[in-house]
């Protein structure tokens, strides 16, 4: 039988990299997968991955490798934390390693721009693996690093993945709920990234808190609408990953979503905006799949279709706003969707 | 079943349903399983005609009421025994494989001489040679596989559900495919009829009686599954559970029966037996028609919820009925078709003729890995129970990927969309009402019925669904005359009648149960392009 002795993070960026650091600092050895060879050099011989995370000086419990295979063979929980743009790439080398008896858990908040589909998915395209999980909440890694205190949320369809996430993963620092309802953590965690961008906007025109507040309380309803549809629980989007993502996001100028949202505010255009931005603001893709999914299946979110017209039909933030407050007003509860939420009970 | 795995099983069954509901209940007095059983027991004889037989049992559970009151804990435990085992003897049938052997080869004669006495017509049509009904089925779809994988596992064949006729229908499958026998869990109903009982009897059947609802009948029932699996007895599972009142492919399969698969696999791998692997083979069985479709039609448009799980006196418990039936098939020259659909193991991974899994990118599983729990292999329900919900979601697709289409199928779907057209504000049961009084012009229904086809050929080539071989090369016009044909002649009443250039739905509700079969494929959008 096989015994394995490592934690895998597959992604030296930021999150992986901070992942690394917190599993690290909690007694696991991890294996950290990364194709930067600077990184790569920088952890090995440093304990700094200063390319993503500063000076802050990294567990000592990492090891670096540039071998996926190693990380296949080596890991019982593997944490994949790669942009949308190349989770299906690297999960499909990692599946030529992994078999039936690992966990593989997405840290990704994205979804894949020519299939819609969620990270979740494409591990289960891509590997033989069944035990899948998916780590969500409001987890700006800068602060975790620095140490202050946070909570995710792991959820999965196995009870098996919730426990041995919790044991690698709960800290003195850092909390980690579990919840059974995997497509609703994982959705909350995307959605709310759309948002994050819509919320820049509001900060950046200078609107104050009755702005924000309109923003959040009809985006998270928004989220609500596409998760029913997809089988989510409605109540996981009041939760860590739904509101909880949604409050840090939203009004941190540490999220790249937000500032996003902030800087087209200011006037900046799009692909400057993502030129000087370091790393990827999963957002501005996510806006996209929502607008086509939602066309698809004929759900209405204002929020959402208003941050798409401002990305991808460069329409003036002046005339989205203008639409979307001279919408004929509706009950703030959608009967219909109240309905759907109560049946689930 | 040989005497020696008969015997192995009935101990078995008895020490396991024992140990698990201890173990389930250990906080709770033994008296709370016995209570919870006459319980159930006695609610079920309530609810049935007082005969001899039910005097008996509450006789029966009056007596074990009795012993429980006074009896001390060991004695409970007994009276657990003695009920495990009651209710074994009831489940494991008579099944000899002599028998099932001769049956399956008796079945169609029978039935053949049986139609020549009603009906010479059928006779001479088919003169000099005997009408036999199992010609009337096309068996397709991957019988190398199937043939191959009874010699590296145990099989379990999992078809979806229209009629009681299917257990027939799939007895006669297997044995045309020189498949050995497969036994399997049919109702108590299917043992109303006279003529099927026999066969039913004798093709590797074992009584589930639907009616009892206490757990530990149901334990035992799962039980009993997961041994004849150990022992490598195929089994044939409808995972629907009941025949689909709709006419649609099931939306929902019920894990319990399911779930004994993956329960066997583990037993095995842990005892290591030679051949552990257990192998589901999904298969879809398409009617031209149905024969209780009219009551199960009727069944499903009552008020929601208020359908019956189990029907006792629809056309299956009339002999005529079911010889009007075959008869009607052997005058129309009506298909069966059977299709077995590619092989899975109990993962939802596609399986090779040498047993081999493989995932979706076509690398080589090793699927002993799924058992593990920290390196070894063990049972762990909350995951099992996860796997077998993630098995049915595969089959759920397997069905839909392998529905084969039937003219019936395909007239009615049209006809019932371009009516439905007609009144876009109705509620399914108004329009049942309304369109009685209807019509719908020939060309309209051709004209949608190119559009759908030619959907349906895109379809059938991407493998997202099948057609019946006979119509897929036949104008819309013959396809058309044929379901019109077979519309006419079994059911009570003309489902959907032709005068002139004009089509006339005489039976709405039929019309709407056949046109079940092409639901949730969008095929309407097609209609509109």
């Amino acid at each position: 039988m096989q015994s394995y002795h490592s934690v895998g993070v597959v992604g030296g960026g930021s999150w992986g990299t901070t992942l690394a650091h917190l599993l690290g600092k909690n007694g696991n050895r991890v294996l950290l997968w990364l194709r930067d060879e600077e990184s790569y050099q920088d952890i090995k011989n440093n304990h700094r991955n200063r390319k993503h995370t500063y000076e802050i000086a990294l567990s000592e419990k990492i090891c670096p490798t540039m071998d996926l295979e190693e990380v296949g063979k080596s890991c019982e929980i593997i944490v994949i934390a790669i942009p949308s743009s190349n989770f299906r790439q690297v999960t499909y080398l990692l599946g030529n390693h992994v078999k039936a008896d690992q966990i593989v858990i997405s840290a990704c908040k994205g979804l894949e721009p020519q299939t819609h589909y969620s990270m979740t998915e494409i591990i289960r395209e891509e590997t033989c693996v069944k035990k899948i999980g998916v780590l969500s909440g409001p987890n700006l890694f800068q602060e975790i690093l620095k140490g202050s205190p946070s909570a995710g949320v792991i959820a999965s369809e196995y009870q098996e993945v919730i426990k041995k996430a919790e044991e690698i993963f709960s800290s003195s620092f850092y909390k980690i709920y579990g919840s059974n309802d995997l497509v609703g953590v994982e959705l909350g965690g995307v959605m709310k990234n759309v948002v994050a961008i819509a919320s820049g906007i509001a900060d950046g025109l200078g609107f104050g808190n009755n702005t924000k507040a309109l923003v959040l309380t009809r985006g998270i309803s928004e989220m609500v609408k596409v998760g029913l549809k997809l089988g989510a629980s409605p109540w996981t989007f009041n939760g860590l990953s739904g509101l909880g993502d949604m409050l840090v996001t939203c009004s941190s100028p540490l999220s790249r979503n937000y500032r996003v949202g902030y800087y087209l505010a200011q006037g900046q255009k799009l692909p400057q905006i993502l030129e000087e931005m370091k790393a990827v603001a999963e957002g501005v893709n996510t806006a996209k799949v929502l607008h086509e999914y939602c066309r698809a299946n004929q759900i209405d979110l204002p929020i959402m279709e208003g941050v798409y017209q401002i990305l991808y039909e460069n329409k003036p933030i002046s005339h989205v706003l203008s639409e979307l407050m001279n919408r004929l007003a509706h009950l703030e509860m959608d009967t219909n969707l109240l309905q759907t939420a109560s049946s689930m009970e | 079943m040989k005497p020696e795995h008969k015997e192995w099983i009935m101990q078995e069954v008895v020490k396991r349903v024992l140990s698990d509901k201890i173990a389930k209940t250990s906080k709770m007095p033994l008296e709370t399983i016995i209570h919870d059983t006459i319980y159930h027991e006695k609610k079920r004889l309530e609810q049935e005609k007082r005969t001899k037989r039910t005097f008996q049992e509450a006789q029966y559970w009056k007596k074990i009421h009795k012993k429980m009151l006074s009896g001390s804990e060991e004695e409970k435990k007994s009276l657990i025994q003695e009920i495990i085992l009651r209710f074994s003897h009831e489940i494991v049938g008579n099944f000899n494989p002599k028998v099932y052997s001769f049956s399956t080869k008796i079945l169609p004669i029978g039935l053949s001489i049986l139609l020549n006495t009603i009906s010479p017509g059928v006779l001479f049509s088919h003169f000099p040679k005997l009408p036999d009904v199992s010609d009337r089925l096309i068996i397709q779809g991957e019988i190398e596989l199937i043939q191959a994988l009874q010699h590296l596992g145990t099989i379990i064949l999992v078809p979806n559900h229209n009629s009681n006729m299917d257990s027939i229908a799939m007895g006669l499958a297997i044995h045309k495919i020189q498949l050995p026998p497969f036994i399997y869990g049919a109702g108590l109903n299917l043992f109303t009829n006279s003529i099927i009982s026999y066969f039913m009897n004798n093709l590797g059947a074992y009584k589930v009686d639907r009616k009892k609802s206490a757990s530990l009948y149901k334990d035992t029932l799962k039980e009993y599954a997961t041994c004849t699996l150990e022992c490598g007895y195929h089994n044939l599972f409808f995972p629907g559970g009941t025949r689909s009142r709709s006419g649609e492919i099931e939306e929902h399969i019920k894990l319990g029966l399911l779930g004994t698969g993956i329960k066997a696999y583990i037993n095995n791998l842990q005892k290591g037996k030679e051949k552990p692997n257990i192998f589901i083979v999904p298969c879809t069985i398409s009617y031209q028609l149905v024969l209780e479709a009219e009551h199960l039609i009727e069944d499903y448009l009552k008020a929601t919820g208020k359908s019956r799980y189990i029907i006792e006196d629809d056309e299956f418990s009339k002999v005529r009925r079911i010889l009007n039936f075959l008869t009607s098939i052997l005058q129309l020259d009506s298909r069966i078709c059977i299709r077995f659909c590619p092989a899975m193991d109990l993962f939802g991974n596609r399986v090779d003729k040498q047993g081999i899994s493989y995932d979706k990118r076509g690398r080589v599983v090793d699927i002993s890995r799924y058992t593990w729990v920290n390196g070894k292999v063990a049972h762990d329900p909350q995951r099992d129970m996860q796997y077998t919900k993630e098995l049915a979601e595969q089959i759920k697709k397997s069905y839909y990927k392998n529905n084969v289409i039937m003219s019936t199928h395909l007239v009615a779907f049209v006809v019932f969309q371009l009516l439905k057209k007609h009144y876009p504000e109705m509620d399914l049961y108004r329009l049942l009402r309304t369109v009685k009084e209807d019509d719908l012009p020939l060309r309209e229904v051709y004209e949608s019925m190119e559009k759908i086809l030619a959907r349906i050929k895109k379809m059938v080539a991407n493998g997202d669904i099948c057609i019946d071989d006979h119509i897929k090369n036949l104008s819309v016009d013959a396809i058309c005359d044929e379901a019109l044909q077979h519309f006419r002649i079994y059911h009570s009443k003309v489902v959907l009648l032709r005068k002139g250039d004009r089509l006339y739905p005489q039976d709405p509700d039929l019309l709407f149960y056949y046109s079940n079969r092409l639901k949730k494929y969008d095929l309407e959008k097609g209609m509109e392009g």
